[in-house]
């Protein structure tokens, strides 16, 4: 090993790319014409090409590897950092917590589709889900609105077992046709819905807990902060929750278990392996982060519509985890802050960003279809072996 | 000795196709029972019959004294019954560790409170596993044990192989079924593998096996009894000697002499 690479396999080797995400991420944020933002797009893009082509992504895996708990307080105090340094800026607080929403959701499609194999492509109608159940909660009921959050998961979990028989009766192609299937009709039975506010939508109560009104700035001397810093607050536990415990499935026997699934069935039922049993818990379980997601994204929007969750955004979510490479979760966050942020800040691409996306999913599985970073064998206790 | 396994009037048809007709079969407690017979004699279907894949048409499956003629693979694993298939279905993206154990699912604990929230529980139940695993791998080809973390997909095929004999022995079944043990191998690389499963035999338990092979030397090495089926018919059985000498099995594999 050269002298740089051992010093980078040390707790520098997590810091110091850390804080070239956080100066990057902020410059980038801030940017406002579109050449400095074109600009900073090329100069991640090449230095990505470089620290791939020069092996910094590899010693970065494997600082990574041996320090994880050090890698997760350094990317919670980039969102931390991120989040004071655009503590008065609405705009750039709310795109953050669309991120870690659709994060979280996309953690949901990969216990789904990454580990067991599920294909699922009405994932943002179980976000859907989640945020109209928030919304009738939260207007509609005097439960503690907090409790709004799990019942979003829940209920979109419970909507999923509508989808189990035919799921679990048919898989590849068929399944796929299935579920997009239950997304159009989603968005079809919202529109025609009355109940559920229509094409038009419906509001959404803002959150409060123990009497903090979430959709209140926060008073800080003579300076009024963002309501978004509340919401992106608890977006950012919610996220490390889902994170945490999708690491946690990944590395044990359900993992396995869910992974023996994907890959082949007859020979896993020869091992006593209950293939029904654990596509329903990887539905279910996927569906309930989804939903989870789903209902704090529709607090934060504060006014929900149909168009919020549309057979396209679906696409969106998948083009994701495939952008990320199936089955990891540190893809997964990549992935999102990419496909969430770049068409955002870019506006140029706004209008073509389906385009886009389809070209770039075309692009991925034709030249790297195993995603931006692929997923490593299972390390069960973190460090690899 | 009692027999372990006894089927009787054994029938599969695929439509209009018989692929197993009207069989007998036993097998002792404590053998290792030859399975041969030509291409598409039946051999692959009796085993996805025996393993609860396919649902026979017709007969019975005796076990131990119990009727497993219908059951899922999953409850027909659990009696301990475990096998390998022709054409090893191995799970090459995950590791060889991760193959084995899945061969040791039904030992592993999976519910959420030991999986997700005890995880200092789970870490010394996985370090336990995982010295275990690697003692089996050091016993058939120590340079394994360092690879344990590799994926399969890494393996040259006698490594992929071992890995899958470990996987269906893992749970210490009564009564594995090797199919193909040496496809894709030279003739050593067979010896040496067949070596390692009878010395895994010799281990004290008392392992039956029924060994589907097309390299009549390691049926003549490793099996006690055989059974050649034609048609989905046992067209003969008894010792090697006698089968290859035998003129129906010369006539099943090379066609009758013309007149």
């Amino acid at each position: 090993m050269s002298r740089a690479a051992a010093i980078f396999s040390g707790p520098l080797g997590c810091i110091l790319p850390a804080f070239l995400l956080l100066a990057w991420s902020g410059f980038f944020l801030t940017a406002e014409d579109q050449t400095s933002i074109l600009l900073s797009l090329l100069s991640l893009a090449g230095f990505l090409l470089a620290a791939v082509r020069l092996g910094w992504v590899n010693i970065l895996r494997e600082a990574i590897a041996v320090q994880e708990r050090l890698w997760d307080a350094c990317l919670i105090t980039i969102m931390l950092a991120l989040m004071i340094l655009f503590r008065e800026d609405h705009y750039n607080l709310f795109l953050l917590g669309t991120i870690m929403a659709y994060a979280t959701a996309v953690l949901g499609l990969n216990v789904q589709l990454g580990y067991a194999g599920v294909l699922n492509f009405s994932c943002a109608s179980f976000f859907g889900v989640g945020g109209y159940t928030a919304a009738l909660l939260l207007s509609g009921t005097d439960l503690p609105p907090l409790l709004a959050l799990p019942l979003g998961g829940a209920v979109a979990a419970l909507t999923g077992c509508v989808l189990l028989l035919p799921v679990l009766r048919t898989s590849g192609h068929y399944a796929a046709l299935v579920t997009m299937a239950f997304a159009l009709l989603f968005r079809v039975f919202l529109d025609v819905s009355e109940w559920f506010g229509g094409p038009q939508g419906i509001p959404v109560a803002p959150l409060t807990i123990a009497g903090l009104d979430f959709s209140q700035g926060i008073l800080w001397g003579d300076a009024e902060f963002s309501f978004y810093l509340k919401y992106d607050l608890l977006l950012l536990l919610v996220l490390c929750l889902a994170y945490s415990i999708t690491r946690r499935l990944e590395r044990s026997w359900i993992g396995l278990a869910l992974d023996a699934v994907r890959s082949d069935e007859v020979a896993s039922a020869c091992f006593g392996i209950h293939i029904r049993r654990w596509k329903i818990t990887a539905f279910t379980l996927g569906n309930f982060l989804s939903g989870l997601a789903g209902a704090l994204y529709a607090m934060m929007l504060a006014y929900i519509s149909p168009a919020n969750f549309t057979f396209a955004d679906s696409l969106l979510f998948l083009s994701i985890l495939l952008l990320g490479g199936i089955g990891n979760i540190q893809g997964v966050l990549v992935a999102t802050v990419l496909v969430v942020i770049v068409p955002e800040k870019f506006q140029v691409i706004q209008e073509y960003r389906y385009l886009i996306y389809s070209a770039l999913v075309l692009l991925m599985i034709v030249f790297r279809p195993v995603g931006l970073l692929p997923r490593k064998p299972r390390a069960y206790t973190g460090s690899p072996a | 000795m009692n027999p372990l396994l006894i089927c009787t009037g054994l029938t599969m048809r695929f439509g209009g196709l018989t692929a197993l007709d009207n069989l007998y079969l036993e097998a002792r407690e404590g053998e290792v029972l030859g399975l041969v017979g030509p291409n598409g004699s039946g051999k692959t279907t009796l085993f996805n019959v025996l393993t609860g894949i396919y649902r026979p048409s017709a007969g019975k499956i005796t076990f131990a004294g119990e009727n497993i003629t219908s059951g899922t693979p999953q409850e027909i694993h659990r009696r301990g019954i475990a096998r390998t298939f022709q054409r090893s279905r191995l799970c090459l993206d995950l590791s060889v560790f991760d193959n084995i154990m899945i061969g040791n699912h039904t030992a592993l604990r999976l519910d959420f409170f030991h999986n997700i929230l005890r995880r200092r529980a789970f870490c010394r139940d996985y370090e336990l596993w995982r010295d275990k695993a690697a003692e089996m791998l050091r016993a058939l080809n120590p340079s394994l044990v360092s690879r344990m973390f590799r994926p399969v997909g890494d393996l040259s095929m006698i490594d992929r192989r071992r890995v899958e004999n470990s996987r269906a022995l893992v749970r210490r079944p009564r009564h594995p079924r090797l199919h193909d043990p040496s496809a894709g191998m030279t003739h050593d690389e067979t010896r040496q593998l067949m070596d390692e499963i009878t010395a895994s035999r010799m281990g004290g338990d008392r392992l039956t096996v029924i060994l589907i092979e097309h390299e009549m030397e390691v049926i003549r090495r490793s099996t006690s009894h055989c059974v050649v089926l034609n048609f989905g018919r046992k067209l003969c059985e008894g010792d090697y000697a006698g089968v290859v000498a035998d003129p129906r099995v010369q006539e099943a594999y090379l066609g009758k002499e013309l007149e």
